[in-house]
């Protein structure tokens, strides 16, 4: 992983890239998951800001486990913007599980629960799309970093985000075995003061 | 109980292997054995819609 070069080439400017969570380049070769993910966001972010969170966060930089589905917040849209990328989703094979209309798909969205699209004939691997419906998830769309797999790039949460979400909230086998392997993996790279603060976030909306 | 005990730390025990794995190798190296579970584990699926939702709780 290039965060181990920065660190052996006294790359410091790499290095506070990486912290600040602006960016990171993985040379990985594409899973079906990659894939699905950057041909589903080349559309997405058309049309809006977007942000990958949880489980795929970790699997990109390298976790050891299989999942079907991405999870992906989009700030909140209106109905003639939601419309057009529903069209160019269609129109590049993706159909929503969830419901057939646009006009249901919307409304699920807007009654704050998420969407699943997949391609046509198929069920997994799907990108579960929800509108950001509370401060986290605003925090979560306005601190990103970038994950540059090869010429494709792709928008994830803060790994510091990460982290806090699946140690004080999620609290899964999974979940924590997830934080750790960030945790890890970025060891150095990531600001334990901002773990506890958005912590201490996490637990005034979801205690 | 002892048992999930036991099996997490063993499970914690390997994500710190895999992880250290994967910084000591090349990208190319490790996301090839990784990809064989990811793709694996999509291939392998033939659930309905209606199963797939049911088993998400309907979301």
């Amino acid at each position: 992983m290039k965060t181990k070069e920065y660190l052996k080439n006294g790359g410091l400017s790499d290095v506070v890239k990486f912290v600040s969570g602006n960016s990171i380049e993985v040379g990985r070769e594409l899973s079906v998951l990659d894939k699905f993910a950057v041909d589903f966001t080349a559309i997405l972010k058309k049309y809006t800001e977007y942000v990958i969170v949880s489980g795929y966060v970790s699997i990109v930089l390298g976790r050891s486990r299989a999942s079907e589905d991405i999870d992906v917040i989009i700030p909140r849209i209106d109905f003639e913007t939601f419309l057009k990328l529903y069209e160019e989703l269609k129109k590049a094979h993706f159909y929503c599980i969830n419901a057939l209309l646009p006009e249901d798909i919307f409304e699920y969205l807007s009654e704050k629960t998420s969407v699943r699209f997949a391609k046509e004939s198929t069920v997994i691997p799907n990108m579960e799309v929800k509108f950001a419906k509370n401060r986290i998830d605003e925090l979560t769309l306005n601190n990103t970093l970038r994950v540059k797999l090869g010429k494709n790039e792709l928008i994830v949460s803060h790994l510091e985000m990460q982290i806090a979400f699946k140690e004080s909230v999620l609290k899964s086998p999974k979940d924590l075995e997830d934080a750790r392997h960030i945790r890890n993996i970025a060891e150095g790279y990531f600001d334990e003061e901002l773990i506890e603060k958005y912590k201490c976030e996490l637990n005034e909306i979801y205690s | 109980m002892k048992f999930t005990a036991e099996n997490q730390k063993e499970r914690m025990k390997f994500v710190d292997f895999w992880s250290k794995y994967v910084l000591e190798h090349d990208d190319k190296v490790w996301s090839k054995q990784q990809n064989i579970i990811i793709n694996a584990g999509l291939k392998n699926n033939k659930m309905t819609k209606e199963q797939y939702l049911k088993m998400k709780g309907g979301i």
